[in-house]
């Protein structure tokens, strides 16, 4: 009887049964956030982040941080606040990764044959490790808005400069003027996405000239600072510990 | 002898972990939807193109019944025997050993439930936008539709309202008759479930106006208002841990965190 009075005999047990719960929670929350970040991102950045030939020096930069900062912000609000873990940040960022790096090796290339240099992810580990780091040290959401996010947006285009910059580089075509990435786009026609659809670096930014990424790195910080505001207040809502009576 | 006979009835003892189902729950999701697209691989392109074909009926189309049949009487079986089997003193285990295995069974479906959301919101949701992207439709009933919508989607609902029945029903913390129902847990279930009847909308207005696909179309941001509630899951594994903790609280921390009954109540 004694046996199951108690739900643990020891100290020792109850250390052993709080790993495990750590292991659970963290397979839980970390496969959760795959599936719905994932969703969230594909639908309002991804097409961006699916194709390299949309991957330009204006809307690919300005969009990606703005529509991306919302889950690390929520997720922040409340393993920070009520766990005082400090890598919210970067466990939603490695989650959307691991999604969509799996997706594209599998179905971009597995099912419809689109090389992998044609449809790799945006690197944003950088951005969520700077979110997280500087949440850590100031230990304020307010300044974690203005300075993180700030720096969520401005670290976006130089983190993917590396793997970007060889597919921006010019080449004459049959005699238009294209990049690398262009001519990836051309042969690999996506029929149910027309190039006409194509929204690279239209409008007068482009009258900046060499400036387009880094004001559209700006304005991109800048969104974000107001997106992480509103939306570590939507992580405080979802972390909402309530119960509801039939009235 | 005695040590022998301890040892017998720990032996005897069911495991707070009961592993087996741990292996079952991730195995059967993982066997099966490798299966799923070993399948769209192979008809995909050899019979999935033109939805007027005969092998489209054939290979396509037979799938979607049958898959819908099993699915209705998957989730009637499943939630009706979770309810009709549920515990009706739930109080009676509260704070035992009992209390503490049953909160594992249920990190195994919460565990089974963000698996299966991990295939349909991500693995197959994103499938579906290279298809489109690739091939152009003349039909709803698209192969990574067929798959997608109507089979990913389906099982995590089935999943995600068996975690639900099952904590709402067998854990003193979430005693539904006690304390009502969990805010966050019916987010996290009824939120990702919207994503289903959202498919309405989406493939009216597919048909509607013909479009090209463009996965960021406002058409779509239907599917990511409900997919902002798989945040929901940060609340529902607070209260998750706070069940933990008025079990083990007091051998892990001391009597000064543990003030004993339903300690774990995260303020407001």
């Amino acid at each position: 009887m004694s046996t199951t009075s108690t739900a643990v005999r020891s100290h020792a047990e109850a250390v052993e049964v709080s790993r495990m719960i750590d292991y659970f929670g963290l397979f839980i929350l970390f496969f959760t956030l795959i599936g719905g970040y994932h969703v969230h991102g594909m639908l309002t950045m991804g097409d961006w982040d699916f194709w390299s030939d949309w991957k330009d020096r204006r809307l690919w930069v300005t969009v990606y941080p703005i529509v991306q900062v919302t889950f690390p912000a929520a997720v922040q609000a409340v393993v920070w606040e009520r766990l005082r873990i400090p890598w919210g940040a970067t466990a939603c960022v490695l989650a959307i990764l691991l999604g969509e790096w799996i997706n594209r090796y599998f179905n971009f290339w597995g099912w419809t044959y689109f090389p992998i240099n044609f449809v790799f992810p945006t690197a944003a580990v950088h951005m969520a490790i700077w979110l997280d780091v500087v949440l850590m040290l100031s230990g304020s959401f307010l300044f974690t808005a203005v300075v993180g996010a700030l720096g969520w947006g401005l670290l976006m285009y130089p983190g993917n400069w590396p793997i970007i910059a060889p597919l921006h580089v010019p080449v004459e075509y049959n005699g238009m003027l294209m990049s690398v990435a262009d001519i990836q786009g051309y042969h690999y026609v996506r029929t149910g996405t027309p190039e006409y659809i194509r929204m690279v670096e239209k409008g007068t930014l482009r009258t900046f000239g060499k400036d387009v990424a880094p004001v559209s790195a700006f304005f991109s910080g800048f969104m974000s600072i107001l997106i992480y505001f509103i939306w570590h207040f939507v992580g405080r809502w979802f972390g909402t510990v309530k119960f509801v009576k039939r009235t | 002898m005695a040590a022998t006979t301890g040892t017998a009835s720990a032996a005897a003892e069911a495991p707070l972990v009961d592993k087996k189902w741990l292996a079952v729950a991730i195995g059967i999701y993982s066997v099966f939807y490798a299966w799923v697209r070993w399948y769209e691989g192979v008809y995909g392109w050899s019979a999935g193109l033109d939805a007027f074909a005969p092998e489209f009926e054939t290979y396509w189309m037979n799938f979607l019944y049958i898959e819908i049949v099993l699915e209705v009487t998957t989730a009637s079986i499943l939630w009706g025997y979770l309810w009709k089997t549920r515990d009706r003193n739930l109080q009676a285990i509260a704070g035992t050993r009992e209390e503490l295995r049953r909160n594992f069974t249920h990190l195994v479906w919460l565990v089974a439930y963000a698996y299966a959301i991990y295939w349909g919101a991500s693995y197959f949701t994103e499938q579906d936008g290279t298809w489109h992207q690739t091939i152009v439709r003349d039909t709803d009933f698209t192969p990574s539709h067929i798959i997608e919508f109507y089979l990913s989607y389906p099982i995590y609902i089935i999943t995600g309202f068996a975690a639900f029945i099952y904590a709402h029903t067998r854990l003193p913390y979430f005693d539904y008759q006690k304390k009502g129902i969990s805010l966050p847990y019916l987010v996290v279930v009824v939120g990702p479930f919207m994503i289903l009847p959202n498919v309405g909308l989406n493939e009216w207005g597919h048909t509607f106006w013909f479009m090209e696909e463009l996965f960021v179309a406002p058409l779509h941001y239907g599917f990511v208002f409900f997919g902002w509630m798989a945040l929901g899951i940060l609340g529902t594994l607070l209260q998750v841990f706070a069940s933990f903790a008025n079990l083990i609280g007091r051998e892990l921390c001391g009597e000064e965190v543990y003030s004993g009954g339903d300690a774990a109540q995260w303020p407001e």
